[in-house]
């Protein structure tokens, strides 16, 4: 089966190009369900070759394609192990089921093709991107999904709104991947290759724990990382990106682009083992971005913004469990949280759509009836990311924090804090669960909301399904998960395990939070009326704390009024402007046009031979000519 | 020596003859395109032929020195010279000026009975710019540089009745003039520092230096700084850089690709002949002034590039800020020459490519071409809108096009040999890492480009088709752009040999 793998790659492109070309020949459904295929092909090839980690019996394998760039480490080969295996099936298995979903959500949309063909696009970036044996491979993939995801989130152009978020996202990422960028320069300088496996042999053996350039290459590739996974502080891209379609918005936060950074650092597991400091720092990072994003969720109005902030606080504790040192339970949490956040994406799509286009819950309520289907599977994911036993969300929150608690020491604040987030989580995912199908309904008038069509529906019940049940493969009791990825971290100390005692008194306060955070959401909003939500605190959080308009003020104006100063005084046709006006003081105007001419070109001979002047000056100061 | 004493010169010869040819035909024939066209195709070709004879010949039988003039006493030198790195200018130079020559086409046509006039002019010029790079003596490199540029104010002011094309060729003459003068000049000092106008062969320059422990450098630096605004001039390096976005813009737009591209790649071997091979022994010295040209280049093109409005300006200034990474291929010494053949051969292509779209969409005889012009290409004109697409993204060093391996080359290579200022051992890293940050700024007015391309055409009005040698020219360099993106392997392995002796 792994002779195949190269389709998985190939497949999504292909229907990328057909789509692109052809797509207004294929016609309306016939595209999507032509671009579901082949996404479902893709899994199937996953899954089967995936089936020698599940039962034990392969190792991880470099699956040689073509070469590439040879000089640097740099051929165009899959490295084939469980992490990577893990990927494939949640990008191609959710990304399928998103494909199945968008045929019914952009019904009748004038590009409908186009966005099959973005969204095949977005697929092919991403398995290059886990595929990869090598971080030049890994860049590449890593850039596509930008590109990829900039389409998506601005495929509604005509939005002024969603034209701007695109190039947020982009220019966001973009920070972050200069980080990537110069995280590789030191990688390629101090292992002379790109190569996965050669660098994560090598780097024990040349660096001891500590050392300043491993320090330096873990946290650039932590900036990269904090840009694809949305951590403070540039985390502010990812609520924006909200305007392009639901099924993106799934796409791109459940299951796969957010989740590149943590994959990312996974896959580099190695070298964060021998960076305390760095570990330290993204723990950090990761823990405050959990819980400011929590905060700020709570007091959201519009239903997927709440999801948004939940997205990057979920990320916030995947990234707290790399920080720890638990690598398989930040994975695994990655994995439980596309189920669920994917789950919640389509739920609220499907809402949406119910609703016609109503995304403000202030104005939902009561939709139990009238949905049954999106009422059940939300309720599903609701419990999983409240981290209500036995529920997946449950397991792998609690294996994160379990990790936390187990460094001791000054970890246990991390541990506290964590434990302080799945209370507000539970609480702001009650708050949305109850605004949207309990209490009184507050439809605009003239809206009769009904069940969404099979397409949209399907989707629901199987990412529901992997809600509730896929938690069981790792439980404290039987490790399945832990042991499925192991070949992907060897070489790598995984946390200690505590003791089964200490780990269910961990359950049974996690659960007990739990289900506090349910009981305050509950009394507060399964109500006829909403509560007043006008206070300070609220009007804050909502606006979340000020910290895009804070970038706006400080960074975002700086930086254009640098530019404008750049363009207007340096740009040729202004500096011609103040010659221009010099010469025509002297001249005067009746031979303005002249002065204009001539004065051009004089002023370029000036500039000639001042650079020549200090070139020879240069030189000779440099060659020792003086 | 196989293929007679004859093909050392043959490129030169073949283009020389065309040109007579183009004339003569048009002459006796008449002036109708269809009857001395394929004389000028011919010769493009047959120069391209030229070339990989050369090649063949240089890696068989080795490199040579040729026509050394006896009984002059200071000139008992060579004056010709072929080895890699002319064999290997001379097949990119007899390609790219075949392909730009199919983009003037339309031009040509338009010009109507001028057009021999215009094309024995190009003709002219390519051969000049072969000259540059297949000798060993200063002064023929002057006599090369003075052939091309002449040929090029005139193609540049060639649509004489429009203000910005005369406008356009008077400032490059001016300018050019300035520049070659300062070249000249340099070459003066150099001679008198070292006594030799010659780079190798007997009583050479490197002999001098062989032989020499020169005490007071301050003649023979300023030569160097000279020569090296001379090539920076015409390789449109900042900040010598402000004739291209004029000329550019004023010169007809269908015979722009074939100037950029050409004397970019003469400019870059010449720098590599003078610079990489007869100064070797000053690499030190000379290294670091490339590095600051480099980075000066980068950040004005690109910080410019951003400011423009009009396409070919916005191309002439990305243009600058493509010679600053090329230039950061050669602060690697003669070890650099590969990633500059690489860089500038695949860019050569992007930029004949995308100037023959704009010629398609604003008429080649255009001397503006404000970005509204390609709005909703991909619309009007899908062949066009996406080829245009893959040019631009080429341009942007997006991964999967050439120009991403051009970039990644030319930046392992500034890293590779030890720095001598500020001394190192990892090389120009700081120009790396700044080449890095302007490649990602650039992608802005890239992508403004692709945006504009993409978004809904003002009027549903489907473009003109453009003729077959201009479709042609834009399928080869987009073709090209792609697959040197994806299987970089053979021409990399071509440009290791392409080295000056």
């Amino acid at each position: 089966m792994t002779d195949f793998l190269w389709l998985l790659v190939a497949l999504p492109l292909a229907g990328a190009a057909l789509n692109l070309i052809l797509g207004k020949r294929i016609g309306e459904p016939r595209s999507g369900w032509f671009g579901f295929g082949l996404i479902a092909i893709s899994f199937v090839i996953g899954f089967g070759a995936s089936l020698g980690f599940f039962a034990g019996t392969s190792n991880p394998q470099t699956i040689y394609l073509f070469s590439w760039i040879p000089a640097v480490g740099a051929d165009a080969a899959i490295l084939w192990d469980p992490l990577s295996a893990l990927l494939t099936m949640i990008v191609t298995g959710v990304g399928a089921l998103i494909h199945l979903y968008s045929i019914g959500y952009m019904h009748g949309d004038d590009r409908y093709p186009r966005f099959f063909a973005f969204l095949n696009l977005f697929i092919a970036s991403m398995m290059i991107l886990v595929l990869a044996s090598n971080f030049a491979v890994m860049f590449v993939g890593w850039e596509l999904v930008g590109l990829s995801s900039y389409l998506l989130i601005s495929f509604w152009f005509t939005k002024p709104e969603a034209a701007a978020a695109g190039k947020k996202a982009f220019v966001v990422n973009r920070i972050g991947d200069w980080g990537f960028l110069v995280a590789l320069m030191l990688i390629f300088m101090t292992f002379g290759t790109f190569d996965f496996r050669t660098i994560f042999e090598n780097a024990p053996a040349m660096f001891g724990v500590g050392a300043g350039t491993i320090t330096a290459i873990t946290l650039l590739l932590f900036v990269g990382a904090a840009g694809k996974s949305a951590q403070i502080p540039l985390y502010v891209w990812l609520p924006d990106a909200m305007e392009g379609p639901t099924p993106v918005s799934a796409l791109i936060h459940a299951a796969t682009m957010v989740t590149a950074g943590v994959f990312m650092m996974a896959r580099s597991a190695v070298l964060f083992e021998l960076a305390p400091v760095s570990a330290g720092v993204v723990a950090v990072v990761g823990t405050l971005t959990a819980l400011l994003a929590a905060v700020i969720a709570v007091a959201q109005t519009d239903i997927k913004r709440v999801l948004a902030y939940s997205t990057i606080s979920q990320l916030g504790y995947m990234v707290l469990g790399i920080g720890v040192g638990a690598y398989a339970a930040g994975v695994f949490h990655l994995t439980t949280h596309a189920m669920f956040k994917a789950l919640l994406f389509l739920g609220a799509g499907s809402v949406i759509h119910a609703l016609a286009n109503q995304q403000d819950m202030r104005k939902m309520g009561a939709l139990r009836k009238a949905m049954p289907i999106t009422f059940i599977t939300m309720a599903a994911a609701w419990l999983a990311i409240s981290g209500m036993f036995p529920f997946s969300g449950f397991w792998s929150k609690d294996e994160v924090l379990a990790a936390a608690f187990a460094r001791g020491g000054a970890w246990l604040i991390l541990y506290v804090i964590g434990l302080g987030v799945a209370l507000i989580t539970a609480f702001y995912m009650t708050r949305l669960f109850a605004m949207t199908f309990l209490g009184s309904s507050r439809w605009d008038e003239g809206v009769t909301p009904h069940e969404s069509p099979r397409t949209m529906t399907v989707p629901l019940v199987v990412l529901g399904l992997g809600t509730v049940f896929l938690g069981l493969f790792n439980t404290p009791a039987r490790h399945a998960f832990e042991h499925f990825l192991e070949p992907a971290f060897s070489g790598v100390e995984q946390v200690e395990g505590l003791s089964i005692g200490l780990i269910s008194t961990l359950a049974v306060v996690a659960v007990i939070v739990a289900i506090v955070g349910i009981i305050i959401g509950l009394r507060r909003y399964n109500t006829e009326v909403l509560p007043d939500e006008t206070g300070a605190f609220w009007r804050r959080a909502l606006a979340a704390f000020g910290v895009d308009d804070l970038y706006g003020r400080f960074l975002v104006a700086p930086g254009k009024a640098v530019a404008d100063w750049w363009a207007s005084v340096v740009d040729p046709k202004v500096v011609d402007g103040a010659v221009h006006g010099i010469a025509k003081g002297a001249i005067g105007g009746g031979e303005r046009a002249r002065a204009v001419q001539s004065g051009q070109v004089r002023w370029y001979a000036a500039v000639v031979a001042i650079g020549a002047v200090a070139l020879v000056v240069f030189l000779l100061v440099l060659g020792g000519g003086f | 020596m196989q293929g007679g004493a004859w093909l050392p010169i043959a490129f030169e010869v073949v283009l020389l003859v065309g040109a007579l040819a183009v004339l003569l035909v048009a002459v006796v024939a008449g002036r109708d395109r269809r009857f001395w066209g394929p004389a000028a195709g011919l010769a493009f070709a047959g120069a391209a032929l030229a070339g990989v004879l050369q090649w063949r010949e240089v890696s068989t039988s080795g490199a040579g020195l040729f026509f050394t003039a006896q009984g002059v006493s200071f000139a008992k030198s060579p004056m010709v010279v072929m080895d890699g790195l002319s064999a290997f200018g001379a097949i990119v130079l007899g390609l790219v000026g075949f392909v730009g020559f199919l983009a003037a086409w339309d031009l040509v046509a338009k010009v109507g009975r001028r057009g021999p006039e215009l094309v024995s002019l190009l003709l002219l010029s390519l051969a000049g710019l072969h000259m540059m790079m297949a000798t060993p003596n200063l002064v023929v490199i002057f006599l090369g540089l003075e052939t091309a540029s002449i040929s090029f104010y005139v193609v540049a002011g060639f649509l004489r009745r429009q203000k910005g094309s005369a406008e356009s060729s008077f400032k490059y003459f001016l300018l050019g003039s300035l520049a070659s003068a300062l070249f000249l000049y340099g070459v003066a000092l150099t001679f008198a520092a070292t006594g030799s106008l010659t780079l190798y062969g007997g009583n050479s320059i490197r002999d001098f230096f062989s032989s020499t422990i020169v005490t007071q450098p301050g003649i023979l630096l300023a030569g160097m700084a000279l020569m090296l605004v001379g090539i920076a001039f015409k390789v449109s390096a900042a900040p010598f850089h402000q004739w291209a976005p004029d000329v550019y813009q004023g010169a007809p737009t269908g015979a722009v690709g074939f100037m950029a591209a050409t004397v970019k790649i003469a400019g870059f071997a010449a720098l590599a002949r003078i610079f990489g091979a007869g100064l070797v022994s000053q690499v030190d010295t000379w290294t670091p002034i490339v590095a600051v040209l480099a980075a000066v280049s980068m950040v004005v093109g690109t910080v410019l590039a951003l400011v423009q409005s009009d396409v070919k300006r916005m191309l002439a200034y990305s243009g600058v800020a493509h010679a600053g990474y090329i230039l950061t291929a050669m602060t690697a010494g003669v070890a650099g020459v590969p990633a500059m053949w690489f860089y500038v051969s695949t860019y050569a292509f992007m930029v004949v490519g995308g100037f023959a779209v704009l010629s398609t969409v604003s008429g080649s005889d255009s001397s503006k071409v404000p970005l509204d012009d390609l709005k909703g290409l991909v619309k009007r004109s899908p062949e066009m809108g996406w080829l245009m697409t893959f040019v631009v993204l080429g341009m942007s060093g997006m991964p999967f096009f050439a120009g991403f391996v051009a970039k990644v080359f030319s930046f392992v290579t500034a890293t590779a040999v030890p720095a001598p200022w500020p001394a190192n051992d990892h090389g120009y890293l700081w120009l790396v890492v700044l080449g890095v940050v302007m490649s990602v700024v650039g992608l802005a007015f890239y992508f403004r480009i692709i945006g504009t391309m993409f978004s809904t055409p003002d009027d549903q009005a489907e473009l003109q088709e453009a003729g077959l040698p201009v479709r042609f020219a834009v399928i080869v360099s987009a073709v090209i752009t792609v697959a040197f993106g994806i299987v970089p392997w053979p021409l990399i392995e071509a440009v290791r040999d392409a080295f000056p002796i």
